[in-house]
């Protein structure tokens, strides 16, 4: 296989116009599913927006008791996640299910991190007295997150899924769209997590 | 010897827009680490927010290889939060 060829393996390579997709990698199936969850976090966002527009001193106070330097980490993390996935994808594209398991599992490691990481914020806030019923920003802070957390969770079973057929030879260079499903969904939960952090961490 | 093939084996697209991904995190961290805040920063941080997550559709979903409405479903989903983001922190500003 020549490098071009290799290139044109990787998502959002090989784009003349009359060489575009009609649909999205993966199955359509998860992009409904997408659709319905970003839908979901979009109105997360804005009602956090909405709501901190009443109790700006408030949001600005608390925002201040959050652990950035536990946010950077959990971000890096999904971004490394994701490109891992990437790599999964291009690999199952090739027709390499031995590298694609291998990528794919240090996709689930980090997602590990992040779970990790964010559960000694938890435990930190939890200890010190905070819950649902503290102020609207916690409200906000614990369900928001909470409901990524699970996201991150469904994505690792996913993932661990994909990497375990891969692991057993399941994919191949014409049959590889379990694949770009399972990589589909871990990158709305990336994304999805790229406008919670500075929402809840920076922005005030 | 093929200088162009040489150069696109020592990185990968998904590599080089994974790097540019880390170093607007870290911008974006070190803002708020600064303790910078006010609605001009504050909207210059959702914009990166916002490109970021328009980097990662096209690249990372592979979106900027399908053609249709679906080319575009992340950024319309980036601006629609987007925009209600920032109109609520406009309002917050003047109030």
């Amino acid at each position: 296989m020549t490098a071009e060829e290799r290139l044109a393996m990787e998502p959002g390579v090989g784009v003349a116009l009359d060489e575009r997709e009609p649909y999205p990698p993966g199955d359509l199936a998860i992009w409904i599913f997408i659709l319905a969850e970003l839908l979901v976090f979009g109105i997360f966002f804005a009602a956090y927006a909405f709501t901190r527009l009443n109790h700006v001193e408030l949001f600005n106070h608390y925002q201040l008791t959050l652990d950035r330097n536990a946010a950077l980490v959990n971000t890096l993390a999904l971004l490394t996640s994701s490109y891992f996935v990437i790599r999964g994808v291009v690999a199952a594209r090739e027709g390499n299910n031995r590298l694609c398991a291998r990528w794919t599992w240090a996709a689930v490691a980090m997602g590990g991190v992040f779970l990790a990481v964010k559960t000694t914020e938890y435990a930190h806030h939890i200890g010190a007295g905070v819950n649902l019923s503290t102020n609207e920003f916690y409200m906000f802070y614990l369900s928001l997150t909470f409901f990524h957390f699970m996201h991150v969770i469904l994505g690792m079973v996913i993932l661990a899924a994909v990497a375990l057929k891969a692991g057993r030879g399941g994919y191949s260079e014409d049959d590889h769209t379990g694949v770009e499903t399972g990589a589909s969904y871990w990158h709305m939960v990336d994304l999805v997590w790229l406008i919670l952090f500075p929402l809840v961490y920076v922005m005030r | 010897m093929n200088t162009t093939g040489t150069a696109r084996r020592l990185i990968r697209p998904c590599t080089l827009v994974y790097l540019v991904l880390v170093l607007l995190t870290v911008a974006t961290w070190a803002v708020g680490t600064a303790g910078l805040g006010g609605l001009p920063v504050s909207l210059l941080v959702l914009a990166v927010a916002l490109l970021k997550g328009h980097l990662i559709g096209d690249w990372f979903m592979g979106l900027r290889s399908v053609r249709g409405i679906w080319r575009w479903v992340v950024a319309i989903w980036l601006l629609i939060p987007g925009g209600l983001i920032s109109i609520a922190f406009v309002l917050s500003d003047r109030g």
